[in-house]
């Protein structure tokens, strides 16, 4: 099979190095003097980068147009369990590596956690071991320890250095996340034991069993749901939601990471773990339209409750919710182009809702507030800041030319043909996202500034270097998304045909070349993108007068 | 189970005597009470104490003594009778067995168990070396009486 | 009548096989009367010789793990006792627990009127009871094994005398208990009388001839049901728990720690001995019993537990979801009981114990630091801030509390996987759902205990909190394993595999 095929390798376990690296480093965090809390923050950052450099060596050494999983290492671990050691990456987890590694290390040294120096590093480390090892992971024992383990540090980073509820907030999230997590470790024995039936031996290695394992319909279905409902949480689907907005407001600037990577563990597993792993269970017309359908509640619902909000952290925690619907979309419409949206946008969301973030989290260190009604008119006090707010807000409102277009667009057009009227439904909460965040830009930043507005301060150089590389790759992206979608595309198109296998889902056959398809949809995507740049500033001035 | 049936109805008929038996003593008896039926000993002994008290601890200790050589007993005697046929086996077990015993035995004198005099267990080397130290002075050892509300001496015993 | 049995034998005794029980045994009478023959011993000897006895015990057992291994596995004094692995694993795990809690208990009683061999001599007692339990073949030696093991341990809860509540928690576990042991001894009796035997290797057979599954017999399954009145009553599952929270919170912390290993490890051993093995053939009738057992425990022993105020209280009532958690082994167990593939339940049980047992004595040491410091004091609030004052002792409680609440890289994850493995394996999936959501119900208890020590700030006039160099090596060596176990649990696992080839 496709998927199962290695593909590059180094010669060097680096995606066991990547995940390894910041766990040695928290260790040895933990040993540093107490009194010096730089050392311990030149530590940690030299340990991001050189993670994030590492994941620019996987980049670039990864073999575009291969869909199978590349750099795979993997060693017996639990052998009595048939559980071992088995990291690869794909076109669909490769951004999303490269997201982790790219936003942690601005984190960590653009954000500054006031006190306890030692004790948040280690913990920041952790967190991003445990992530990189999720997305990575390719043994379902090692992907749920990655995924339960992430719970623990980002608890105490809540609860440690979050604002006045943190501990609600922390206990509210620890619970909410474990709840999921509960079924679906029954459901990683239960599929490991099941498929151990068809296998003939005991083994939790994702690729052997999504290959060569026979699941029962309705076996199937029991298993996906009890690995959905852990996913559905971590997304967040709606009406397990509510974890969510606390979190966010409560985290300080953890938010970054928790809206960055955190959510896309959801709906990361949702791909990897549920289509993948049971492709009839999540075909079946019951699963699609109920996640169909709850993604268009979830774009709807999140989009009006963030113009609703006074609290500008709960807007961008709402609008979190409207974008991850959009993703939760295109990854059950099944269709290439709504597929390869999502995980472009799971990239672009974590990219420009992270930044979101990061500005409203330095808009409170200087005002000591959220509330929208307490800022007034800082467009002309600190125009720099504002700029590179408008910047990161369009991209999260999906203007073209930024990256949230280039994911959002394709996402809708995928799901065109197969959801259409959940497509037609959805689309609205783009014109929603729009009313929201300009509504909310408007607010804060036009008009008169008062008297306390009059003392926002600039954008500082160490936040303007943190930001910088976001608007980067926003812009980047927005403006050439070939690089990524060449190498997402295979590994898409690969699972594709492997629930197709499976499953009555039916493509269209491709009459022309992959190339000129390509082309084709690029092209596309450049003229639908000048019709709906000129209509978003039309309606762009008419906000602002 | 039908061979059980004389036992369940054996210990219905104990339940029912025993019920018939209370109640009608209840009804029958005439009541004249008096004081010296109330009186706890009926021999006539009038107890000089409340009736609930605890006993010394060595009472207890003694107590098990006995049931300690009691069991043993218990075990010695059918070994006794049956010393022949049981062989060396049944020799090399008892003995195993009274050793045991005897050690606890052991255990329990050499605690205490039969010291009936003042409390003097537990008593440490270490206390009887600080018994002759030089510091020790017949006004630390000894407590005077009858001083309480006298002018406090100034060589007052703060060395103990 | 006397001629007759004039050739009387004894039976044939393989004494070396017996070591393991004979070393606790011996070293306990021998501490007794060393100690009662010399004067004080200097500090800390006491403790050292209760540890070195376990110590030898434990590596006699390893020993005879090997035998067992090469021999595989047999009865021993007539079919009284079970030579095999499984026996074997739950003594290694006493004789561990044992110089853990000795290690606690030194500093514990130093100062105190029970500074002396007695303590010492009792926890090996116990063991011994508890190590007779595990390797019991026979009902009435198991009933033997109970009560050592329960005498031992009444006296250990009401050690405490200058405390009310030790006494009172002696008293309790003492009046509780001998009811349970009725129960249990009666069962003994309905059970011989339905089988004719109290051996446990005559019993299968015995059943396998006469049993009569279309009608089954009312007097052994009167018996099965008192037998786990019994055990259940030692295993602290829901209903027969109510002791447990009174007696772990009386009970002085190092003897509490004791109770939730030892205590919890050999009686689980016992169930396993009488219902998996000596039972198979009622399995569809016990086990339904067992998995209302496990559902009550779990969600009782979580539930209850989030209301209470007093750490030694939450611990108690997180025993009792853990029970709840070694049942639903129990319960994988039964589907397969008595099968040539006995299935991986009993394997997980026993993984189970080894785990938890570390845990929590680890978690017991740790509440007996801040106790001690807070003058007896175990309330949540004496854990405020223990962050700040004694990092390395909260970091290890954190590693303990994470342990229990199953977080991944710790031994309670591999416990727990485990368990629901064995119960998945069965197509269990109702219990395992329930035991997994019960688990986060529990979480949340833990999270209190963790937010308390992390993020409270400490009483000003607090001094220094003492950590005797024992218990931190205690709760280090706890630590590391719990770590250690977490992340590289194979070997434990292929121990533990080994136990389904019990004697029969």
């Amino acid at each position: 099979m496709i998927l199962a095929a290695d593909g590059a390798s180094l010669g060097f376990p680096i995606l066991t190095a990547i995940v390894v690296l910041p766990v040695i480093a928290a260790v040895l965090v933990l040993f540093t003097p107490r009194r010096n809390p730089e050392y311990a923050q030149l530590l940690a950052g030299a340990a991001t980068v050189g993670t994030a450099a590492l994941t620019i060596w996987l980049l670039s050494s990864f073999e575009t147009g291969e869909a199978g999983f590349q750099f795979v290492s993997k060693q017996t671990w639990i052998e009595p369990w048939g559980i071992s050691w088995h990291l690869g990456v794909d076109g669909i987890s490769l951004f999303l590596v490269a997201l982790t590694a790219f936003i942690f290390p601005l984190v960590i040294i653009g954000i500054d956690p006031e006190r306890e120096h030692k004790s948040y590093l280690a913990w920041m480390l952790l967190l991003e071991a445990g992530v990189l090892g999720t997305f990575l992971s390719l043994d379902l024992f090692m992907f749920f320890l990655f995924f339960e383990i992430i719970i623990v540090p980002m608890y105490f980073l809540v609860a440690g250095w979050g604002h006045e509820e943190r501990e609600y907030a922390a206990t509210k999230f620890f619970l909410y996340t474990m709840f999921g997590s509960a079924f679906m470790l029954v459901g990683v024995v239960a599929t490991a034991v099941i498929a151990r039936n068809s296998l003939g031996y005991l083994t939790f290695d994702l690729i052997e069993i999504a290959e060569g394992a026979n699941f029962a319909t309705s076996t199937g279905r029991w298993l996906f749901f009890a690995f959905a409902i852990a996913f559905a949480v971590k997304v967040p689907i709606v009406p397990v939601h509510t974890w969510l907005p606390l979190s966010h407001t409560q985290a300080g600037h953890r938010s970054v990471i928790l809206a960055g990577v955190l959510l896309k563990l959801g709906s990361y597993g949702l791909v990897r773990f549920g289509i993948y792993l049971f492709p009839e269970a999540a075909f079946w017309d019951f699963t699609r339209y109920l996640f169909l359908t709850l993604a268009v509640i979830g774009i709807i619902y999140g989009a009006i409750a963030a113009t609703m909000q006074p609290d500008l952290k709960m807007l961008v925690a709402y609008s979190s919710v409207a974008h991850m619907g959009f993703i939760i979309l295109g990854t059950f419409a099944f269709t290439e182009q709504g597929l390869t949206g999502a995980t472009l946008q799971n990239v672009n969301h974590g990219v420009s809702t992270g930044a979101l973030f990061l500005l409203v989290g330095w808009m409170y260190e200087r005002q000591h507030t959220r509330m929208i009604a307490d800022f007034n008119g800082i467009q002309t006090v600190a125009p720099i800041f504002a700029a590179g707010f408008m910047i990161v807000m369009l991209s999260s409102i999906g203007v073209p030319g930024l990256n949230g277009f280039v994911g959002e667009f394709l996402i809708l057009l995928g799901s065109w043909d197969t959801a259409r009227w959940w497509t037609i439904v959805g689309a609205t909460g783009v014109i929603l996202a729009a009313l929201y965040l300009l509504w909310a830009y408007q607010r804060t930043f036009h008009g008169v500034p008062d008297e306390k507005s009059k003392t926002f301060p600039e954008l500082k150089v160490r936040e303007a270097a943190v930001l910088l590389p976001f608007i980067a790759v926003i812009v980047f992206t927005g403006v050439y998304p070939k690089p990524l979608l060449d190498r997402i595309n295979p590994s898409v198109d690969a699972l594709l045909e492997h629930v197709e296998e499976r499953t009555d889902l039916v493509r269209p056959e491709p009459e022309i070349s992959q190339e000129q398809l390509e082309r084709a949809q690029i092209e596309l995507e450049e003229e639908h993108g000048e019709e709906e740049l000129s209509t978003e500033e039309g309606s762009d001035e008419g906000e602002d007068e | 189970m039908s061979q059980y049936l004389p036992l369940v109805v054996l210990l219905a008929l104990a339940v029912v005597f025993g019920i018939l038996s209370f109640f009608a003593s209840r009804l029958l008896a005439p009541r004249r009470p008096s004081s010296a039926k109330e009186a706890p000993y009926e021999c006539g002994i009038v107890p000089s104490r409340e009736p609930p008290e605890r006993f010394p601890v060595s009472f207890y200790v003694v107590a098990m003594l006995f049931i300690m050589f009691d069991i043993e007993i218990i075990f010695l005697y059918p070994y006794a009778v049956n010393h022949s046929t049981l062989g060396f086996y049944g020799f090399w077990a008892i003995l195993f067995f009274s050793v045991i015993f005897f050690a606890t035995f052991v255990y329990e004198v050499a605690r205490g168990g039969l010291d009936w005099g003042p409390m003097q267990r537990y008593r440490q080397l270490a206390t009887d070396a600080a018994m002759v130290t030089p510091e020790r002075t017949l006004a630390s050892t000894v407590r005077r009486v009858g001083t309480e509300g006298r002018e406090p001496e100034s060589s007052s015993p703060s060395a103990a | 009548m006397l001629a007759q049995v004039d050739t009387f034998v004894g039976p044939e005794v393989n004494w070396f096989a017996l070591s393991p029980l004979i070393a606790l045994v011996a070293g306990a009478l021998l501490m007794m009367l060393a100690g009662a023959l010399t004067p004080r011993w200097p500090n800390g000897l006491y403790a050292l010789a209760c540890a070195t006895t376990a110590g030898t015990a434990g590596a006699l057992a390893m020993v005879q793990w090997d035998d067992i291994t090469d021999n595989g596995p047999t009865t021993l004094v007539a079919g009284a006792v079970a030579f095999d692995t499984f026996s074997m694993f739950v003594t290694i795990l006493i004789c561990v627990s044992i110089i853990l809690v000795a290690m606690l208990a030194d500093d514990y009683l130093r100062g105190t009127p029970n500074d002396g061999p007695e303590i010492y001599a009792l926890l090996l007692t116990a063991g011994a009871g508890g190590v007779v339990m595990a390797s019991a073949n026979d009902l009435i030696v198991l009933f033997l094994g109970l009560e050592t093991l329960s005498l031992a341990l009444y006296v250990l809860a009401a050690s405490n005398r200058r405390s009310n509540r030790s006494g009172e928690s002696g008293i309790k576990y003492f009046v509780l208990g001998g009811f349970a042991s009725a129960f249990f001894l009666y069962g003994i009796a309905l059970v011989y009388g339905a089988t004719g035997t109290t051996n446990i290797s005559e019993m299968v057979v015995a059943l396998q001839n006469t049993v009569d599954l279309e009608t089954p017999d009312g007097l052994a399954l009167a018996g099965v049901a008192l037998l786990l009145v019994g055990l259940g009553f030692k295993v602290a599952a829901v209903p027969f728990h109510i002791w447990t929270p009174d007696v772990y919170q009386g009970a002085p912390s190092p003897v509490t720690a004791f109770m939730a290993s030892v205590a919890k490890a050999a009686a689980f051993a016992a169930m396993l001995r009488v219902l998996v093995i000596a039972l198979p053939f009622y399995r569809d009738d016990w086990r339904p019993v067992i998995w209302v057992l496990a559902l009550l425990s779990l969600l009782v022993g979580s539930v209850v537990a989030v209301v209470q105020t007093d750490v030694k209280r939450m611990l108690a009532y997180s025993s009792i979801s853990h029970a709840g958690f070694l049942l639903v082994g129990v319960e994988a167990a039964g589907h397969t009981a008595g099968e040539l593939d006995p299935g991986s339940g009993m394997s997980a049980v026993m993984l189970y114990l080894m785990l938890y047992s570390v845990m929590v004595i680890g978690s017991f040491a740790v509440v007996l630091v801040v106790q001690r410091h807070a003058g007896g004091d175990s309330s949540i609030e004496a854990f405020r801030g223990l962050s700040m004052r004694r990092p390395a002792i909260a970091t290890a409680f954190t590693v303990f509390l994470l342990a229990q609440a199953g977080v991944p890289f710790t031994s309670g994850f591999i416990a727990k996987f485990g368990v629901i493995q064995a119960a998945v394996d069965v197509d269990s999936y109702a219990i395992a759902v329930i035991a997994m959501v019960s688990a986060v119900i529990a979480a949340f208890v833990y999270l209190r205990i963790m937010l308390t020590v992390w993020t409270g700030t400490p009483a000003e006039n607090s001094e220094p909190i003492r950590v005797p160099l024992a218990v931190g090596v205690t709760i280090a060596g706890a630590a590391v394993f719990t770590l250690f176990a977490g992340i590289i649990p194979g070997w434990l696992i292929d121990a533990t595999d080994t136990v389904t080839q019990y004697a029969r």
